[in-house]
C-alpha cells in the first residue's frame, strides 16, 4: 500500500476527510486496491482504544504545583530567600544539638529579628500578592464547583483547603454545593471544607440550615459531628425535626440522639 | 498564556487547572507510573514558566505545551539512562506471560488488556501519535509540529500504528489463549 493510501485511511480514522478524499477512498475500496475488511478492523480498534483508562493524579500533584507557584511569586516579589534558607538551616542543625540549646535559641532570635525586619519592608507587596493568590484560588474553586464533573467539584472543594480566609462568594458557593450537589462525596467534603472557616458566622448558620436539606445518612452524620464540634445548640432542634420527618437508619438515629444529648 | 508571558505568572494556575489531567494522562500512558507522571507534569509547568518568553502565540497553546512535555519525557529518560522498550525488536517486545487473572475476564476486559499490551508494544513515535491523536484530541497537523515532521508523515505513522496494533492484538490473543 502506498503512502497516499495510508494517509487517506488515517484521515478516515480521524473523521476528517474532505468530500473529494472520501470519494477517492470509496473508489479505491470499490476497485479492491484498499481492503475494506482490513481498514474496518483497524477503525474498530481505533474506536476501542477508548476502553483504556488512566488513573487520576493525586492531590499531592496540585499541592506541589501551588507550592512551586508561591515560591515563584516570592522570588518575584524579591523576598530574601537567602535569609529564609539560613533560618531553616539553623533550625535543622541546631535542633539536633542538645548542648547547644541556648545557642539555638539565640540564633533563632537573631534570625527572626533579621527576617522580620526585612519582611516588614516587603510586607505590603507580600500582602497584595497573597491576596491575589487567594482571589485566584477562590475564582477557580467557584468555577469548578459549577462544573458538571464530580471529580472537578471534589477538586474545587480540595482547593478550598488552601484558602485561609474565604470571602462571601466562596462560602456561598460551598454552602450551595452542600445543599444541592448530587454527589454524596462532594457534600461530605463540603462539610469538612466549611469547617475550616467555622469561625465565620455565615458558615455556622449555613451549616445549621443545611441540616434540613439533607437526605443522605453520610452527610447527616458529618453534619452532626460538625455541630457537636462547634457546640451549635440551635442545631439540636433541626436534628430532632429531621428524625421526625425522615426515615433514617438505626445507626444514624442513634448517632443523632447522642449528638442531640451532647448539644442540649 | 500571553498573560503569563507578560509576567502575570498567577495565570499559570488557570492553565494548570485546565491541562494538568491531560498532561498526566499523556505521561501515564507513556510511562505507566503515577508518581513519575506527576513529577513530569510539575516539570512541564516549571519549563513553561522558564521558557515563557519563547512562546509566540502563533499556534494553539496545546501544541507548544505538548512539545515541552515531549522534551521533558525525553530528558527524563536520558537522565536515568533507562533502556527504552522500543529499542527492542518487535519479536522480543511481545510479552510472553499471560497477565494474572486474564482467563477469568469477560471478553470486553480481555480485549482491553490486549489493547493495552499492544499499545505498549508500539514504537515510541507511533505510540505518541496514537496518544496525542486518540486520547488528547490533537489534529495530525499539530502532532506534526510537536514531532517536527510533516503532516503526511504523521498520517502514515498513524496508519502504521493501527496496522501494528492489529497484528499485536492478534498475536497476543493467540498466545494468551494458547497458554
Amino acid at each position: 500500500m502506498n503512502n497516499r493510501y495510508e494517509e487517506l485511511i488515517a484521515g478516515y480514522f480521524e473523521g476528517n476527510l474532505s468530500p473529494e478524499e472520501d470519494q477517492m477512498l470509496q473508489q479505491l475500496i470499490e476497485s479492491g486496491e484498499i481492503d475494506l475488511i482490513e481498514i474496518e478492523a483497524m477503525r474498530q480498534l481505533h474506536d476501542q482504544l477508548d476502553m483504556i483508562r488512566v488513573p487520576q493524579p493525586s492531590d499531592e500533584m496540585s499541592k506541589n504545583f501551588y507550592h512551586m507557584l508561591e515560591n515563584v511569586q516570592d522570588k518575584k516579589s524579591g523576598l530574601p530567600n537567602t535569609l529564609n534558607s539560613i533560618a531553616t538551616w539553623l533550625n535543622e542543625k541546631l535542633s539536633k544539638l542538645t548542648v547547644a540549646r541556648i545557642g539555638y535559641a539565640s540564633a533563632l532570635i537573631i534570625a527572626g529579628f533579621l527576617i522580620g525586619a526585612t519582611l516588614n519592608s516587603n510586607s505590603e507587596e507580600l500582602e497584595q500578592l497573597s491576596g491575589e493568590m487567594q482571589s485566584l484560588r477562590e475564582m477557580m474553586m467557584v468555577s469548578l464547583l459549577e462544573g458538571p464533573s464530580t471529580t472537578d467539584r471534589l477538586r474545587a472543594v480540595t482547593i478550598s483547603a488552601t484558602i485561609p480566609e474565604a470571602d462571601s462568594k466562596a462560602i456561598r458557593a460551598l454552602l450551595f454545593t452542600l445543599n444541592n450537589d448530587e454527589s454524596v462525596n462532594v457534600r461530605v467534603q463540603a462539610v469538612d471544607a466549611l469547617m475550616r472557616w467555622s469561625g465565620n458566622e455565615t458558615v455556622r448558620e449555613g451549616l445549621v440550615k443545611s441540616i434540613s436539606h439533607q437526605n443522605d445518612d453520610m452527610v447527616i452524620i458529618s453534619l452532626a459531628d460538625a455541630m457537636v464540634e462547634l457546640g451549635m445548640r440551635q442545631s439540636a432542634g433541626e436534628f430532632e425535626k429531621l428524625m421526625k420527618e425522615r426515615e433514617l437508619n438505626e445507626l444514624t438515629k442513634t448517632k443523632l440522639e447522642n449528638s442531640i444529648a451532647v448539644l442540649m | 498564556m500571553m498573560k503569563v508571558k507578560q509576567g502575570d505568572v498567577q495565570k499559570l494556575a488557570l492553565l494548570y487547572e485546565r491541562y494538568n489531567r491531560s498532561l498526566f494522562s499523556f505521561f501515564y500512558r507513556k510511562t505507566k507510573e503515577s508518581q513519575l507522571s506527576e513529577d513530569l507534569v510539575q516539570s512541564v509547568f516549571e519549563r513553561i514558566l522558564r521558557y515563557r518568553a519563547t512562546y509566540s502565540g502563533s499556534g494553539p497553546f496545546t501544541t507548544w505545551m505538548f512539545s515541552i512535555a515531549r522534551n521533558a519525557h525525553i530528558d527524563h529518560f536520558r537522565k536515568v539512562k533507562r533502556r527504552k522498550e522500543d529499542e527492542l525488536p518487535d519479536e522480543e517486545r511481545i510479552a510472553g506471560e499471560v497477565p494474572t487473572g486474564y482467563e477469568e475476564l469477560d471478553e470486553r476486559n480481555k480485549k482491553k488488556v490486549l489493547l493495552e499490551k499492544a499499545l505498549d508494544m508500539l514504537d515510541e513515535d507511533k505510540r505518541e501519535v496514537v496518544i496525542l491523536s486518540r486520547y488528547e484530541g490533537l489534529k495530525y497537523q499539530e502532532i506534526a509540529e510537536i514531532q517536527g515532521v510533516t503532516e503526511s508523515a504523521i498520517k502514515v505513522r498513524m496508519f502504521r500504528a493501527m496496522k501494528d496494533l492489529k497484528v499485536f492484538v492478534t498475536t497476543l490473543s493467540e498466545e494468551y489463549n494458547h497458554e
